[in-house]
């Protein structure tokens, strides 16, 4: 039996004639976790679909146990014993747990009941803390992620893909991640897995391939990487020292105080929570998941609403605000730049300069009741220069572009509103180290010229590269603030948890 | 009739005037303990307020005047009242407010008979400024009760608070604000006064016209005396943090009712200068007493606090006495020989901070 079980040599794939990737060799040994590292648009995705059977390659050749294969669905590619957890989930939300692990297996006759015990059993064996019987859409991000890893197990592949597993997990989550996909390898499955985080492919892989614009650059054993020769390789120059950079030595002055939360109640998330955002200033929000951060920052946009009842008090600039839709509040000069930037943070078939225009589309005083488009694309090409959007064309789908690009998107329809307080949630997640440099310059550009900036991260080297000071949050209200002269990761970890 | 029903409504539903909640210590108003680590210079019966002259610190204790000019003080006078506020003069004139009712102006501290006095429609004057022109601020907190009786006032919701302006050279007094929600400090800004509006939880600059102007609003705490800084802007004392139990109470004006008719004023849920000494006590705290210690963030009885302010009233950074700490009910801080004094009234202690440490360690 050969060592190699899945190889690919001058694999390309072109869209509209562009190449995703480029005359790309790859090979996955037997029983060996082989991350993918690369900036967003590096073609890690692309190459991992064509694994996967999602796309076709357009020349080149793939092999699986040393025959020659070239699956055209992802149903081809799971009996070639391939199977893949996607980045989006690919989960049905309408149906339960069990009902999405055994889509597809389901026997001539299937008891509702014997699946549930089945996947009970199932998720138990894994150690998975899902309940079987809960719809998915009322998952979390966390959980969806387990009920992806668990189905892809159960299909007994002998391939597992693991497309940014990691991103939503918390770090205890992360820990039961990287136990099962050593778990798996001993039982002899090859993994390859996509990651941003660069210590997790160095601490969880054999092997690391970096690919950049399209192309391979290096393949080698994970243990000759380390973190600067990674980056080096992924971007083609030095940028250890400028992401996440050395601790500060200085933090901005806080200006006027422009945002006030008191005692803010959104039942069972939000817990009588109180914080105060002030001008001029990046403050970064840390928490684990489920600290009602993003809940938080969601009710002062006006995406969800706080407790009836006693619900606390929001003010802009000292003065009560209760806002019913989120337009009320981009008014008022909030923007709130989403986590969750494919479902909630653009319209994936609506072109760039579309997407952009409409973030200004939803300032406009009411009345305005056409779209320009001299406007809409004059607006969208100055944004798409300003935040460097890399695309082959202003009218290009945002759906057609890279994570990091489309989060630029995403951001470009926010600051195109020309807010007063802006707040990110999650920004650079899944987006890769060349962009995430842009968007933190990008950030702190617009604390220094005054803006209001709040960081929402759960990554904590975000959170200190960042933030003037930083908020910890944990089961939903702030419990410690800290200077970023004075935070230490080991400080903030411990408010988080303790 | 429309804002009946509002009011109404803003009841039922906890909104608008109705919203029981409490602005959070963060940015520069950030929890530490500093006030525990300042050293105590020495313990008084009952300190009330602090000025500064070209040697000495004075502190009134009591009815007596005491001067530091070594490491132990020194009784300068004894008056029949106690003192209610202290402020030097230029020229080494001293004021002193008797029992909140009467400014006595002295030439000097040891002159027999006072040059001024003012007296009359005074009834709880509890801080008094020295004003660039020569004449001395005084601020008056309610014409309704005393100064000892600040918690009644608080629960009646007192809004007859005065700003006066004295002149002794003249003997004349002129009105330059009233309807303040309990005025408990003051200083000097330019050609404006400011005053803390406590119950109010806010400091206001009163224009010489009369026009006022929040300078510092929604403060967590029940701000006091102001005392100006050697290097601009100005030290605001807070004799006490405000808690969701006590806004809440000052919104129940039947329980109120009763409470001050049926209960020892001692036990009353109040903000106070000192807390611990009873069980009886509303123990704020208690859920969040683990192991027997109680957590520094627990909901205070009383707290100790000091905000450092720049020239235009933003704060720049904070010292603070936490719920678990002793050093509470901090009511004047003055800046002398280098060191921030300060009393903290609920202990009884004058306490002092190196300067240099200060802006060093948390003002930088």
């Amino acid at each position: 039996m050969s060592e190699i079980i899945l190889s690919l040599s001058k694999a390309t794939k072109l869209y509209a004639g562009v190449p995703a990737i480029d005359g790309v060799d790859f090979e996955l040994r037997r029983g060996e976790i082989h991350a993918l590292v690369g900036e967003n648009g590096a073609g890690k995705s692309t190459l991992t679909k064509v694994m996967a059977g999602v796309v076709a390659l357009t020349s080149g050749a793939m092999m699986v146990d040393g025959t020659a294969v070239a699956p055209k669905t992802p149903l081809e590619a799971r009996q070639l014993g391939i199977a893949m957890v996607f980045q989006e989930n690919s989960l049905v939300p309408t149906m339960t747990v069990a009902q999405n692990l055994f889509l597809g297996q389901e026997k001539f006759y299937n008891r509702l009941r014997g699946i549930y015990i089945a996947a009970q059993q199932f998720l138990q064996s894994l150690n998975f803390d899902v309940t079987p019987t809960a719809t998915v859409s009322g998952l979390g991000a966390a959980k969806k992620q387990m009920v992806e890893i668990a189905r892809a197990v159960l299909h007994k592949a002998k391939v597992i893909i693991f497309d940014e597993p990691t991103a939503t997990l918390t770090p205890e989550e992360k820990k039961y991640f990287f136990d099962l996909v050593r778990d798996l390898k001993k039982r002899g499955v090859s993994i390859v897995f996509i990651s941003h985080a660069l210590e997790e492919a160095l601490l969880l892989a054999d092997r690391i391939t970096v690919l950049r614009d399209g192309k391979h650059v290096v393949t080698d054993d994970a243990s000759r990487f380390d973190r600067t020769r990674i980056v080096q390789a992924m971007v083609g120059r030095d940028l250890s020292n400028t992401l996440y950079g050395a601790r500060k030595d200085k933090v901005r002055t806080a200006g006027r105080r422009v945002l006030t939360v008191q005692n803010l109640k959104m039942a069972p998330m939000v817990k009588n929570n109180s914080l105060s955002v002030f001008a001029g200033q990046i403050t970064g929000v840390f928490g684990l998941v489920g600290a009602g951060r993003t809940e938080t920052f969601k009710i002062v946009s006006g995406v969800m609403k706080r407790d009836f009842f006693h619900g606390g008090e929001i003010l802009l600039n000292d003065k009560p605000v209760r806002y019913r839709v989120p337009a009320a509040a981009v008014k008022a000069g909030i923007a709130y730049v989403t986590e969750d930037r494919k479902v909630e943070g653009f319209f994936e078939t609506a072109s760039i300069a579309r997407n952009i225009y409409l973030g200004l589309l939803a300032k406009f005083p009411s009345g305005r009741a056409w779209l320009s488009r001299r406007e809409s694309n004059a607006a969208g090409r100055a944004w798409i220069d300003r935040l460097k959007v890399r695309a082959t064309g202003d009218d290009i789908k945002v759906v057609e572009l890279s994570g990091g690009n489309q989060q630029k998107v995403v951001i470009a329809k926010s600051l195109i509103q020309d807010p007063e307080l802006i707040i990110f949630d999650e920004p650079t997640r899944g987006v890769d180290v060349g962009a995430i440099v842009e968007i933190h310059e990008l950030i702190n550009r617009l604390a220094d010229e005054g803006k209001a900036v709040v960081v929402i991260s759960s990554y904590l080297p975000e959170i200190m590269a960042l933030s003037d000071r930083i908020l910890v949050s944990r089961q939903g209200k702030v419990v410690e603030e800290f200077s970023a002269l004075e935070a230490t990761e080991e400080k903030i970890m411990y408010a988080a948890i303790h | 009739m429309i804002a009946a029903i509002s009011e109404f409504a803003n009841r039922f539903l906890g909104r608008g005037d109705a919203t029981i909640t409490v602005p959070s210590f963060d940015g520069a108003l950030k929890p530490n303990q500093l006030l525990e680590k300042a050293e105590t210079l020495f313990a008084c019966d009952a300190p009330e307020d602090l000025a500064v002259d070209d040697q000495s610190l004075l502190i009134a204790d009591g009815a007596r005047l005491l001067r530091l000019t070594g490491s132990s003080p020194t009784v300068v006078r004894s008056f029949e009242r106690p003192i209610s506020a202290l402020a030097v003069l230029p020229a080494g004139r001293v004021a002193v407010a008797l029992g909140g009712t009467e400014v006595h102006v002295y030439d000097n501290i040891t002159a027999k008979a006072p040059a001024s006095v003012f007296s009359g429609d005074m009834h709880a004057v509890n801080a008094l400024a020295s004003a660039p022109d020569g004449t001395l601020i005084a601020t008056d907190g309610s014409t309704l009760r005393g100064v000892s009786d600040w918690a009644r006032d608080l629960m009646e919701l007192g809004d007859s608070g005065r700003v006066f302006q004295l002149d002794p050279k003249t003997g004349t007094v002129k009105q330059l604000a009233n309807g303040l929600h309990y005025a408990l400090g003051t200083a000097a800004s330019g050609s404006d006064v400011l005053v803390s509006e406590s119950w109010r939880h806010r400091l206001v600059a009163i224009a010489p016209s009369g026009a006022r102007k929040v300078v510092l609003g929604r403060l967590p705490v029940y701000p006091s005396r102001l005392a100006a800084a050697s290097d601009g802007g100005f030290w605001l004392t807070a004799f006490t943090a405000r808690t969701q139990l006590v806004e809440f109470v000052l919104r129940e004006p039947a329980f109120r009712r009763r409470m001050i008719a049926e209960i020892d004023p001692d036990y009353w849920v109040v903000p106070r200068l000192s807390s611990g000494h009873s069980f009886k006590e509303p123990l704020q705290g208690a859920h969040i007493k683990t192991m027997g210690i109680m957590k520094p963030w627990a909901p205070p009885r009383s707290y100790g606090l000091v905000i450092r302010l720049a020239a235009d009233g933003a704060p720049r950074y904070s010292l603070h006495s936490r719920a678990d700490g002793v050093n509470h009910g901090i009511v004047a801080a003055v800046e002398f020989g280098g060191d921030l004094i300060m009393i903290a009234k609920g202990p009884g202690r004058i306490l002092k901070l190196p300067l240099a440490h200060l802006d060093e360690g948390i003002g930088a």
